[in-house]
């Protein structure tokens, strides 16, 4: 991060690059380490104006752990990063955009839908997904509209219109294209209710010319699990740099415990649970008599 | 202040869910019933997954009865022969219906199925109830005196194979209908997450004909039971028994009991089964509206049950 920032202050005493220079196509290899960039850009001899270092991104979150308790909440998870030779002469410039993508584990899921039979509204028809993310956040500094082209979208699977959900084997019985696409429409929307699906169009703000933050509220509902957090920066509508994050959601403490000693020692846990019932009720009935006399 | 619910996987406020339990618990003690009817279509509402709610209310069941199970017992009211042989029924039942909970999960139908459920014995207890309660009040009020109904001839259903004699309750009947009374109560009691007592009761006493100083301790007693299996097999069958859950529920509702039992004392016995079929009745429409209604969104989305469908 700090490195980040003093190479951007030693590339604006440098010769501002040529604007000339076409917009990178390809996008970088993924997160490349402090370390490497570093060393790379450690001579800092004046760089010829065509072959100045192309722009990269680096970014990290607030806490890469969020241990989830008895009195888990919810929490915010602030992504930071910077934009290492950036070219922008301020953080209005808007030469630069930021998407950030919050990806939760893909987990299996049903699709119901119900119709009215006979006056009762029953679950007639359902879809299994083999895997749909558990929790999808899009940040970014503009409406992806305005950003890029929905080609560059659906590459990168940013947006919920691109969000991988594929049915499982034997879907095709019954359930036409189109209502597949219902479906996955129904998903989005529901997972949109729940807070799980959040989209901010302007969630990400440019706080000098090359250091960027968002923040992401995570609900108290978010599943446990890694949150896989990818950032892109696009000049021009182009990817031109990305780097990767995570964010591991844990349960910890008392959480751990109940939660591990319900689905590994389940009749155990039964019985602990039956057996604090029985003393409970015992208890009550002994203070119960107690207070009669 | 939130409570992070280990199997529920939600956040909830504690006092809410005490003042639930707590509010259950002033009927339950004013009735004189288990509650579990009113409790697990409240935590339904409340947002909690109602396979949960059934496993857990089971667990709630337990600590509600226990004490007045000893209680009971001490006075000599449990009529143990005959509650071992409901139990028998019961445990079978309550196998059965955690494996039907477990299946109306994995093909989604198990909201409705608990809410038909509800609809269809909610309905006829309260009918029957209402009736019941107004028949007596006007007969109180015109001064005759109320009849309690006790025939004490056997009917077509003692005369069945396997007689047994029930001493504390005075009969020698079949054994078939006690086991097959336990083993409905225990099927429904585990997919309902009720104890049964409403229709235990008032099948005891009806098809039975066991004397009524014993009904209730001897069911009591083999709720106590069986609840105690069906939470064991909801933990280890569904794993929707939350302990965090059932314990908020259980601090509720035996301080909320001890209010509703001194409520009761001032109340007369018809006016309150007359209160009580209005809340039955209310429970049930409230829920065969949830049936009827046109849905907010048709669509709705659950993990997968059971790994594979």
């Amino acid at each position: 991060m700090l490195a980040g920032i003093e190479m951007a202050e030693a590339q604006r005493r440098q010769p501002s690059a040529s604007p000339a220079r076409p917009p990178a196509s390809a996008p970088q290899p993924k997160a490349e380490s402090p370390a490497e960039q570093t060393q790379r850009s450690q001579p800092a001899q004046p760089v010829p104006p065509d072959t100045a270092p192309r722009e990269t991104v680096q970014a990290d979150v607030s806490s890469r752990a969020v241990a989830v308790t008895s009195s888990f909440t919810g929490t915010e998870i602030v992504i930071f990063g910077a934009v290492d030779h950036s070219r922008q002469s301020t953080a209005e410039s808007g030469l630069y955009d930021i998407v950030i993508v919050l990806e939760g584990t893909p987990t299996r899921l049903v699709a119901r839908r119900k119709s009215n039979v006979a006056g009762i509204w029953i679950n007639t028809h359902s879809i299994t997904f083999e895997s749909v993310p558990s929790y999808y956040a899009i940040l970014s500094t503009r409406p992806l509209d305005e950003i890029t082209n929905p080609l560059v979208l659906r590459e990168n699977d940013i947006g919920f219109e691109y969000v991988r959900m594929t049915p499982v084997q034997g879907w095709e019985t019954g359930v036409t294209t189109a209502e597949l696409q219902e479906f996955a429409e129904a998903v989005v929307r529901l997972k949109q209710k729940d807070g799980l699906y959040v989209q901010e169009d302007y969630g990400v703000v440019f706080i000098g010319r090359s250091l960027f933050r968002a923040a992401v509220n995570l609900p108290a509902n978010v599943p446990v699990g890694p949150l896989d957090v990818r950032v892109y920066l696009f000049r021009n509508g182009q990817i031109i740099s990305t780097y990767t994050a995570r964010v591991r959601l844990e349960r910890e403490g008392l959480e751990l415990w109940l939660h591990n000693f319900a689905f590994r020692r389940p009749l155990l846990y039964g019985i602990f649970t039956v057996t604090i019932a029985v003393g409970a009720g015992l208890l009550a009935s002994a203070v119960m008599k107690r207070g009669a006399r | 202040m939130n409570i992070y619910l280990p199997i529920a996987e939600m956040s909830v406020n504690v006092f809410l869910f005490l003042g639930m339990g707590g509010a259950v618990g002033f009927l339950s003690g004013l009735f004189g019933i288990g509650g579990g009817f009113l409790m697990t279509p409240l935590l339904i509402f409340s947002g909690v997954p109602a396979a949960v709610a059934v496993g857990t209310e089971a667990a709630q069941i337990v600590a509600s009865s226990v004490s007045g199970a000893v209680a009971q017992w001490r006075r000599n009211n449990v009529d143990i022969k005959m509650g071992t042989v409901l139990l028998a029924g019961g445990l079978v039942g309550s196998l059965l219906g955690v494996e039907a909970v477990k299946l109306l999960r994995q093909i989604g139908q198990f909201e409705l199925f608990v809410a038909l459920a509800y609809v269809t014995f909610l309905g006829v207890i309260g009918v029957l109830m209402l009736m019941e309660s107004i028949n007596a009040m006007h007969k109180a009020r015109s001064g005759k005196p109320v009849s309690v109904k006790r025939p004490g001839q056997h009917i077509w259903m003692h005369k069945m194979p396997f007689k047994m004699r029930f001493h504390r309750s005075k009969l020698y009947i079949s054994a078939i209908p006690p086991i097959a009374i336990g083993m409905v109560v225990g099927l429904l009691g585990a997919i309902m997450g009720v104890g049964g007592g409403f229709i235990m009761v008032p099948a005891m006493i009806y098809l039975l004909r066991v004397p009524t100083n014993v009904v209730v301790g001897t069911s009591l007693f083999q709720i106590v039971f069986v609840t105690a299996f069906t939470t064991i097999l909801h933990a280890t069958e569904n794993k929707t028994v939350d302990v965090v859950l059932a314990v908020l529920l259980m601090i509720g509702g035996v301080v909320g009991a001890q209010f509703g039992a001194a409520a009761g004392q001032k109340l007369q016995g018809e006016q309150l089964r007359f209160l009580l079929a209005g809340l039955v009745l209310l429970v049930c429409i409230r829920i065969g509206w949830g049936l009827v209604a046109t849905p907010a969104d048709e669509y709705s989305i659950s993990g997968v049950v059971g790994g594979r469908l």
